[in-house]
């Protein structure tokens, strides 16, 4: 079943934006280092390294957190979508020579091992100046790495999309432990106000983004809604709670439906076997057929009708997806009727 | 503090040394019975996915027992 794992699935769009993503990358990195060599031109190579990669990950934190809403508020940013996973490894890996260097530089000359040495070596918790942020900056990397490491599709599939999912909702928490980070170490000794403006300024144009995202996401959801509740559509359930390739069979207005969830789509049949009544919604998907529980009589998901030589027909539904609750239309269509399917979105 | 927080990092590295003898023996004998679109895949491929082996492996055994073997 299904495909086998690549390491990467390369093609050409995902070669050119890894292309064009390393060019920004290089442009980023040649920027700040230049910049940190014009105002400190006294600076240590580690030190250089330090914040020039820190300043790089931060930036495409940014970048990446920027990108989610850009594209739901206009399609011509989706192509910015398309490899994020790339985007978010690199910039892991760039965050890692920072968290690695910086540890190297300031906890590993001693004989405390060097990771417990970012804990111990500053005990000042209570403080706000002299806060040990380098813990806020480990947490927030640890969380960089759950995630790059399990970027790729092998994980979404043997986690569960929910938890992996859940897991990386987590990047949101690494940009609040990095900010803090920031405001709480770096902040208190660069203190000129330009600095807190940029970083304002970031965190603004990020909440903004999803601000605006999501009224707009609301808008469309509350139009769907309503022009479903207008053509007889009732919501019924979620479509996570339909087993895949499985049913759910519900009672509405009367109607006895079995809603099917197969390869991606939902399809809804009359809840009632042709041959005795058996409860199609306990049955399965077998080879694309809706297979009745009781003595595997079939039917084609989207018109309802046995697969030839046979002639049974069920009456079939209307479906809608939004926002992952199936819509049903409990009219029933004429016996044999095809109905598209809802398509459901891929992860 | 610092004695809790040695522990932890102690058990940390155990964690991961464990999770590395592991994953060498799962790649080679396990990770087929549990996902079978891993057949056939290159050593790239389980490189790939072998830093998150070294958090997940515990569910990882659970599922290769699961899976009887
Ligand atoms: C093990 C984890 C980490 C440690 C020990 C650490 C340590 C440090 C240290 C010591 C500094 C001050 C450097 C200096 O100005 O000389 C710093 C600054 C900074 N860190 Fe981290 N950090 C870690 C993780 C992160 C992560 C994950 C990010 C996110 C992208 C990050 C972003 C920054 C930024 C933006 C600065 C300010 C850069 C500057 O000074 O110009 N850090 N960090
Ligand atoms: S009742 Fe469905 S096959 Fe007999």
């Amino acid at each position: 079943m299904g495909v086998n794992y690549k390491a990467v699935q390369w093609n050409r769009q995902k070669k050119n934006y890894d292309v064009v993503l390393w060019m920004i990358i290089g442009g980023i990195v040649l920027l700040f280092s230049s910049l940190q060599l014009v105002i400190h031109p006294e600076i240590t190579a580690e030190t250089l390294i330090i914040r020039t990669s820190a300043l790089t990950a931060f930036v495409l934190l940014h970048l990446i957190l920027m990108i989610g809403p850009l594209a739901r508020l206009d399609t011509r940013f989706l192509p910015l979508l398309y490899n994020r996973r790339h985007l978010g490894v690199s910039m892991f890996l760039i965050a890692l020579i920072h968290g690695a260097f910086s540890i190297i530089q300031f906890h590993a000359l001693g004989d405390v091992n060097p990771i417990v040495s970012v804990f111990t070596s500053n005990p000042n918790y209570q403080s706000i100046s002299e806060f040990p942020f380098q813990i806020l900056g480990f947490i927030a990397l640890l969380i960089l790495f759950l995630m790059a490491a399990t970027s790729h599709d092998f994980w979404l599939k043997n986690l569960s999309p929910e938890i992996w999912k859940g897991l990386h909702m987590g990047v949101y928490l690494a940009y609040g432990l990095v900010i803090a980070h920031v405001a709480t170490g770096a902040l208190q000794y660069e203190n000129h106000p330009v600095y807190w403006g940029i970083l304002f300024v970031g965190f603004t144009a990020v909440a903004t983004l999803h601000i605006f995202a999501s009224i707009k996401e609301n808008k469309v959801l509350t139009a769907l809604k309503t022009n479903a509740v207008n053509e007889g559509f009732v919501e019924v359930l979620n479509v996570e709670s339909i087993p895949i390739s499985g049913a759910k069979a519900v009672f509405i207005h009367n109607q006895n439906i079995a809603i099917f969830r197969y390869l991606n789509r939902i399809s809804a049949v009359h809840n009632v076997c042709k041959h005795q009544m058996g409860p199609l919604g306990e049955g399965e998907i077998v080879d694309g057929c809706i297979t009745c529980p009781w003595h595997g009589y079939q039917y084609i998901p989207e018109n309802g009708r046995a697969p030839e030589p046979f002639i049974e027909k069920l009456h079939t539904y209307s479906v809608k997806v939004i926002d992952g609750k199936v819509w049903v239309n409990p009219t029933p269509k004429p016996e044999g009727t095809y109905v598209e399917p809802a398509i459901l979105e891929q992860q | 503090m610092e004695g809790l927080i040695q522990v932890i990092v102690q058990i940390w590295l155990i964690y991961t040394v464990i999770g590395i003898v592991f994953s060498m023996l799962f790649f080679k004998f396990g990770l087929v019975t549990v996902d079978e679109s891993a057949e056939n895949t290159t050593w790239k491929f389980k490189l790939l996915i072998s830093p998150g082996m070294l958090i997940f492996w515990p569910l990882f055994a659970l599922k290769w027992k699961r899976s009887g073997s």
